[in-house]
C-alpha cells in the first residue's frame, strides 16, 4: 500500500512560489492499476516524483508498504553519459543483482544490440523508453511508477511491454501518468485526477475519464 | 541487528557502485584509466619541490626542501579538489536520486574518499621515487603519517560537507569559494613547522585544525628533530561540531533539491 497524506510541493518561480501540489491525498493498494490523469503541468510529473522518494514534499508524507520502482520516464534512473551496458551494471550493483541477468534480460527486451555500447545521451525517445522499462523490469518492484513513457515505442515495444507488465506482473500495483485514454480505459482499474493542485479518486475509471475530459 | 547489518550491506553496495561509476565517467577506460587520479597531485608537489630546490637551495628548516615541498603540498591539495569537487555535487548528480538508496552524504563520501585513495597514491608513490634518489627520508614512524592524515582528512571532509550544501543555497557563495581557498593557504601548516615560526605566530596557527594534522603527518616523516607542535582533542573539538553542522544542511538542502 502507498498512502499520500496531504502533500504539498512548490518551486521557486523567480521572486514567487508556485505551489503546484496542494494537499494531496491518495492510496493505491497491493495490485492496483491507477491511472494519473490531468492536463499539462497539472503536476502528474511532480507527484509521481514525491511517490517515488526523488524529490520531498514541502510538507505531508508518503508512508509505503510496498517496494515502489523509481519513476520510469525519458530521463531519470540512468546517466545519459554512460553507455547501455554500464547503467545497466550500476542499477544491477546498487540493487544487488547480478550483472549477468541483469544483461541479459536488458539485451532481451530492448533489441538494441551494439546501441548498447553507446552514451545513452546519443539515444532516440523511443530507445530510452526501452532501456528506461528494461532497467526497472529487471528488478522486481511491487508498484512500478510510469510517467508517460509508455507510449512511446513502436508495436513492437508496446506488446512486450503489455506482456511483461500485464501478464507476467499483472499482481503488481502501477501508477501510470498518461494521456492516451485509449490504453488509460484498457489497463487501469481506477483513476485520480490532478486539478488545482489537488487529487480526486474515481473508482471507475470510465468516471475519472469523464472527469479529465471535461476539465 | 538484522536491519542494521542489512543497511550496511546496501550502504557498502552503493558506495562501491557509485565509485565505480564516478571513476568511468571522470577518466574512462583509455590509457591509463582510474590511475589519472594520482597524476595531479604527483605533478604538483613534485613540480613545486624542485622549484623551490633550485630558488633555495637543498634544505629548508633542515629538512630535504623537495620532500619538504611533497609532504605538505599533497594534503593541500588533497583540501582544494575535495572542496572544488563538493561544490554543487548534489545537482550534478541530482540524477541519483532516483535510487531512494542513494542519499546525499553518498555522493560526498564518494567525491572525497577517490580524492583521499589518489593523494594516498600519490604521496605514497612519490615517497618511493625520490627515496630512490635519496631525496625523501625514510619515515620515522608509519603511524602518525596515518594518524596525522586521518586528522587532516577528517578536516577536509567536514569542510565539504558544511560547503556542499552552502553552494547549492546561495550563488554568491559558490562563486567566492574558490577564492576564499587561497586564504587556507597560509593556514594550511604546508609552508612551514611551527617550531619555525615566531611564538606569537604559532599560537595564531595552532588554531587551525588542520595545522596539527600536518604536524602529526612531517613529525611521522621527519622524527621529533623538526620538534613538532600538535594537540589530539583540538582538531576533534572544532570538526566533529562542523561535521554536525554540515549533516544537518545537507539534510535541509535534500528537501529542497529538483530534480529533472
Amino acid at each position: 500500500m502507498i498512502i499520500c497524506e496531504n502533500l504539498h510541493k512548490g518551486y521557486r518561480a523567480g521572486h514567487g512560489w508556485n505551489e503546484v501540489l496542494k494537499g494531496v491525498n491518495l492510496t493505491v493498494n497491493k495490485g492496483e492499476r491507477v491511472a494519473l490523469l490531468g492536463r499539462n503541468g497539472a503536476g502528474k510529473s511532480t507527484l509521481i516524483k514525491q511517490i517515488g522518494g526523488v524529490e520531498l514534499p514541502d510538507s505531508g508524507r508518503v508512508i509505503r508498504k510496498m517496494t515502489n520502482s523509481w519513476p520510469i520516464g525519458f530521463n531519470g534512473g540512468f546517466q545519459g553519459s554512460l553507455t547501455g551496458y554500464d547503467n545497466a551494471r550500476f542499477i544491477a550493483r546498487i540493487y544487488g543483482r547480478t550483472y549477468a541477468e541483469m544483461r541479459e534480460f536488458v539485451e532481451d527486451f530492448t533489441e538494441l544490440g551494439s546501441s548498447l555500447k553507446m552514451p545513452v545521451k546519443t539515444y532516440s525517445s523511443g530507445m530510452r523508453a526501452r532501456l528506461a522499462f528494461a532497467l526497472s523490469l529487471a528488478i522486481e518492484f511491487d508498484c512500478y511508477l510510469i510517467d508517460e513513457v509508455i507510449l512511446v515505442g513502436d508495436q513492437n515495444f508496446q506488446r512486450k511491454c503489455h506482456a511483461e507488465l500485464f501478464g507476467r506482473r499483472g499482481d503488481r500495483a502501477m501508477i501510470i501518468a498518461s494521456h492516451d485514454m485509449n490504453t488509460i480505459a484498457d489497463m487501469c482499474d481506477r483513476g485520480i485526477v490532478l486539478h488545482n493542485g489537488t487529487a480526486t479518486t474515481f473508482d471507475n475509471i470510465a468516471d475519472a475519464v469523464a472527469e479529465y475530459e471535461g476539465l | 541487528m538484522a536491519s542494521l547489518a542489512n543497511g550496511w550491506d546496501i550502504q557498502t553496495r552503493v558506495i562501491g557502485a557509485l565509485m565505480l561509476r564516478e571513476l568511468t565517467t571522470r577518466f574512462g577506460r583509455e590509457n591509463i584509466g582510474f590511475l589519472w587520479i594520482m597524476v595531479e597531485p604527483m605533478l604538483f608537489a613534485l613540480l613545486v619541490g624542485f622549484l623551490w630546490r633550485f630558488m633555495k637551495g637543498p634544505l629548508e628548516f633542515g629538512v630535504d626542501i623537495v620532500a619538504f615541498a611533497a609532504s605538505g603540498y599533497i594534503p593541500l591539495v588533497l583540501f582544494r579538489s575535495v572542496i572544488t569537487r563538493s561544490m554543487m555535487s548534489f545537482t550534478a548528480n541530482g540524477g541519483f536520486m532516483y535510487h531512494r538508496q542513494i542519499k546525499v552524504l553518498d555522493i560526498l563520501l564518494v567525491r572525497f574518499l577517490i580524492e583521499l585513495i589518489g593523494h594516498m597514491m600519490a604521496y605514497l608513490v612519490i615517497g618511493l621515487m625520490l627515496g630512490v634518489f635519496g631525496l625523501f627520508p625514510q619515515p620515522y614512524d608509519i603511524g602518525f603519517i596515518l594518524l596525522g592524515g586521518a586528522y587532516y582528512a577528517l578536516f577536509v571532509f567536514a569542510v565539504a560537507l558544511v560547503v556542499a550544501p552552502l553552494s547549492e543555497m546561495s550563488e554568491v557563495l559558490e562563486k567566492i569559494t574558490p577564492v576564499s581557498l587561497y586564504i587556507m593557504i597560509p593556514f594550511s601548516g604546508a609552508f612551514a613547522f611551527v617550531s619555525a615560526l615566531s611564538p606569537a605566530a604559532a599560537n595564531v596557527i595552532l588554531y587551525s585544525p588542520p595545522v596539527h594534522g600536518m604536524e602529526m603527518m612531517r613529525y611521522g616523516l621527519f622524527g621529533p628533530s623538526i620538534d613538532p607542535q600538535f594537540d589530539y582533542v583540538y582538531p576533534l573539538a572544532v570538526c566533529l561540531p562542523l561535521m554536525v553542522v554540515g549533516l544537518l544542511l545537507c539534510r535541509l538542502i535534500r528537501r529542497r533539491l529538483v530534480i529533472e
